[in-house]
């Protein structure tokens, strides 16, 4: 029995050394500590990135937008260069005073923007973000397996869908789709109001059979289920497993968001983040990201670089004309209705 | 034992093999062309090249052994000691800490994890391998006690206490006798101890710092992007590793302790 | 003279835990507690205003509910656990010391590969016309695609799966001291298999299996993401709720006060558990 003691140390001898040989490439240009989900960025990106800047990336990764402003608030608004996360939160670092305002002048590609994702409402002078990805949620199917057609949230109610339907995890979202045929906004605080579509949300949950954030587009691709409501890059992986599937932007109304990146207040290494923005505001290093993510590109001057295959789920389409509104941060009272009807809603969906 | 049927082997043998089959999956789907981790779009070695691109996943994988390793080293120490001085005395308050040990597994991760992140910045300890060890420790505790515990119980205390009053000291008996007796539970503690700091990323996520990304948070935190078979193809070398070496060191060890017997008995 | 040495020594091997306890345990945890009692602030962080509100939020019909399937999924996943894990643990005592060896570093691999990803391996299995399916039409058990994933028995497969092994090595390392002759000696005072089995082996084997339930029930009141995944997130325990409000509602007071009710009640059961069976070995054991 002793021996488990020596095999347990070998072994992690032995992991160890394996893991030591993947040590960090020796640099000159200091460090950007970035702090955002995992996989935002190709690999080559990032290893082009620091090949012609000598700036090392650490790269660090939070799985909720909760999660960064919790660190970044123990951090007290340092530790981390440069962080990407969703629109709402930035609203709530801006205010918490933990971002710090952008020196545009050293963003010489800054005109690259596509200006649509700009003045939006969480920096409304756009003074301490640069948009990353942006993506809309939207209805996805099988017309295989569907026997109507599908044209907006109404629809996915058909008695048809039973069991059939996938939905990401947001309740925001999902709420908001029931507030969306009322003809509410996603953004309403009447607590009376969210109550009414928690109520008109039920009706839907004999049709729910998998509510998830991470990989619903794999239950679509593999028949699990026949229709979802899904993010931009679910929609993408999606399309390109299955080109028959049909996309609808909701009739009713779309959500709309965007993923953006801003400097901490303290940031110990400023100058690499602006460096590094500046190099992914580049057309050609913009496009290879978009791919990547496959998100909304937010940078007009890579749109015509972005390859065929991807370009019709990575731009707008340009006769584009949907209502879209985007999920901004409520109140604590309708926040707290919100999240009490979702349970509810969740609850009847296990029935 | 001359009766013994071979039906508890087979039952052993079944066991195994259901434990085995999602891995099996994974092992098979670590080849697959598609990113799409659920359907088969046929052979391809494109995700192990991935993998082998990404510097950023060996280097959490590295922190990850370095984090398992201590913490549960460090569990199995404070757990042991405790398990085994518990049996020795009783203080009013033992009871009620033992209790408290036990929390940290009570309660989902989450909680702990965001209630540690504010502890610690209160503290002001910096974040890093420091906190990530600490936290780990926590909940890797109650695993390795427990399990001690439950071998201790019902021991016949009669033997080092017998050793004792052969002019053994405490510590001397406590290595010679007691030690011996309950190394398969501290073993197995500390197996599983491993095993959950290995896994563990929502606590991590809370405590760790700027150089100490774990492989769970590299696995857990591609939420925009969905989890890719780069993972798969990482897991299936760990797999292999973990797999070769052990069988490895169990034979040598099978046959070194064959040998020994061997000696022993002739002697 | 000696006594007391040999108590001082025992009462430094067991300072550790208690310093450790007291200051990274405890410690957290009075916060928890405070925290349960504080009122949230209007869109991040909490005001420090005392408050019952979080525990009466918690009356309310809908999250009291999560309370009850948590238990129901613990308690069905724990006998289960016991059901495949005690005779696991106890037919892996007889084996010779090397196969016991082989057994253990078998059972430990697979939990040393992310359980995320083990459980994509599951949802695989499970899926519609996946490996399952398969196997169970390529035999002639079932005509049709079973629909498994996103049920309630594919989460309790998941649950069994990931708690198993606490019960096979706390059960293992109480068989694993057993003294196999008094069983034979049981049996050659003409005792039947099952006789034996029940006054010795059973009887010298219960810490081992207490203490395997424990460690299976207390993790198991917690554990959400296999709910999540296998179950489609349709089964909403409490577990599920407190990320939620921590993650999404931004309410963490009522997250912590929520935390808290669970703790006790987990205790409560453990309490419970401990009264009725009430084994003298297990005095001290929780």
């Amino acid at each position: 029995m002793k021996k488990i003691f020596t095999i347990l140390l070998c072994l992690t001898l032995c992991l160890g050394l394996i893991a030591g040989c993947a040590s960090k490439p020796q640099t000159s240009g200091g460090t950007l500590n970035l702090f955002t989900w995992e996989g935002m960025f190709p690999s080559q990106v990032l290893k082009g990135f620091t090949a012609e800047t000598g700036i090392a990336i650490n790269y660090n990764n939070f799985d909720y937008d909760e999660t960064m402003l919790a660190k970044l608030q123990a951090a007290k608004g340092g530790d981390y260069d440069l962080i990407i996360a969703d629109d709402y939160i930035i609203e709530t670092v801006i205010s918490e005073g933990l971002a710090q305002k952008l020196d545009r002048s050293k963003l010489t590609n800054y005109s690259n923007i596509n200006p649509f994702y700009q003045d939006q409402f969480f920096d409304p002078s756009n003074a301490y973000t640069v948009p990353y990805g942006a993506g809309v949620q939207t209805i996805v199917y099988d017309p295989a397996f569907v026997d109507i057609e599908i044209n907006g949230y109404a629809d996915l109610f058909d008695p048809s869908l039973e069991d059939n339907i996938g939905i990401i995890a947001n309740y925001r979202v999902i709420t908001g789709l029931a507030l969306k045929i009322l003809g509410e906004s996603y953004n309403t605080e009447d607590v009376d109001t969210i109550e009414a579509a928690g109520k008109k949300l039920l009706e839907l949950a004999p049709n729910i059979r998998v509510i998830k954030d991470d990989n619903l587009q794999d239950d679509l691709v593999s028949g699990e289920i026949a229709a979802a409501v899904m993010y931009t890059s679910q929609v993408t992986t999606a399309k390109l497993a299955r080109p028959d599937l049909k996309v609808v932007f909701p009739s009713e109304g779309i959500g709309f968001g965007i993923m953006a990146s801003f400097i901490p207040s303290k940031a110990p290494n400023a100058d690499a983040a602006y460096t590094f923005l500046d190099y992914i505001l580049r057309p050609e290093i913009a496009a290879e990201c978009f791919e990547w993510i496959g998100y909304y590109s937010t940078n007009s001057a890579a749109d015509s670089l972005i390859s065929k295959e991807y370009r019709d789920f990575l731009t707008l389409p340009s006769d584009f004309s949907g209502d879209t509104e985007m999920i901004q941060v409520i109140g604590a009272d309708a926040e707290d209705a919100h999240s009490k009807a979702w349970t509810a809603f969740k609850s009847a969906s296990g029935k | 034992m001359k009766n013994r049927t071979k039906l508890p082997n087979v039952y052993l043998g079944i066991i195994i093999a259901i434990m085995y089959l999602p891995i099996l999956i994974v092992i098979i789907y670590s080849f697959n062309t598609s990113r799409i981790s659920s359907i088969w779009g046929g052979f391809s070695l494109k995700w192990y090249v991935e993998l082998f691109r990404d510097q950023s996943i060996l280097e959490a994988l590295k922190n990850s052994i370095v984090l398992a390793t201590l913490s549960s080293l460090a569990a199995a120490f404070i757990g042991t000691i405790a398990a085994v001085g518990f049996t020795r005395v009783k203080l009013r308050s033992s009871g009620f800490v033992e209790y408290l040990s036990t929390l940290p597994i009570m309660i989902p991760e989450i909680i702990l994890g965001v209630v540690f992140l504010i502890y610690f910045s209160l503290l002001g300890l910096p974040f890093g391998m420091t906190t990530l060890i600490i936290a780990h420790t926590a909940f890797c505790i109650p695993y390795v006690f427990m399990l001690v515990k439950a071998r201790l119980a019902g021991m016949d205390k009669n033997l080092a206490e017998a050793a004792r009053d052969l002019g053994a000291s405490g510590p001397r008996a406590f290595l010679d006798i007691t030690f011996p007796l309950i190394l398969p539970a501290i073993a197995s503690g500390m197996l599983l101890a491993f095993a959950m700091s290995f896994d563990d990323v929502v606590i991590s996520i809370f405590v760790t710092g700027v150089n100490t990304n774990t492989l769970p948070i590299k696995i857990y935190t591609q939420l925009k992007t969905g989890v890719t078979p780069k993972i798969n193809a990482l897991c299936t070398l760990m797999f292999f590793v973990t797999v070769m070496l052990g069988l490895l060191f169990v034979f040598i060890t099978n046959i070194t302790n064959k040998r020994t017997t061997t000696k022993e008995s002739s002697q | 003279m000696k006594t007391k040495r040999r108590n001082g020594l025992s009462l430094l091997s067991i300072m550790p835990l208690y310093l450790f306890t007291i200051v990274f345990v405890a410690g957290p945890l009075i916060y928890l507690l405070v925290l349960s009692f504080l009122t949230r602030a209007e869109v991040w962080g909490v005001v420090n205003k005392f408050t019952l509100d979080n525990y009466r939020n918690i009356l309310d019909p809908i999250y009291l509910k999560t309370f009850a399937e948590s238990f129901k999924l613990a308690i069905l996943s724990t006998s289960l656990v016991v059901l495949i894990g005690y005779p696991f643990g106890y037919f892996m005592a007889k084996l010779s010391a090397a196969w016991k060896r082989y057994m253990m570093l078998l059972i430990m691999i697979p939990f040393w590969i992310s359980s995320l990803i083990r459980l994509y391996g599951w949802i695989i299995i499970f899926r519609a016309n996946g490996t399952l399916d398969g196997i169970l039409m390529g035999i002639g058990i079932t005509s049709a695609p079973l629909k498994l994933l996103y049920t309630y028995p594919a989460v309790v497969v998941g649950m069994v799966y990931a708690l198993v092994p606490f019960m096979i090595f706390a059960v293992y390392s109480s068989a694993e001291k057993l003294d196999w002759s008094m069983v034979e000696a049981a049996r050659d005072l003409g005792a039947t298999r099952w006789k034996a089995f029940t006054t010795v082996s059973l009887k010298m084997t219960l810490p081992g299996l207490l203490s395997g339930i424990v460690l299976t029930f207390i993790p198991s009141m917690g554990l959400f993401f296999i709910a999540d995944l296998l179950g489609g997130n349709k089964i909403v325990l409490v577990g599920n709720l407190i990320q939620e409000q921590l993650m999404k509602a931004h309410n963490w007071p009522f997250a912590a006060a929520l935390s808290v009710v669970l703790m006790v009640l987990t205790s409560l059961m453990i309490f419970l558990y401990r009264r009725i069976t009430n084994v003298k070995e297990l005095e001290g054991l929780i």
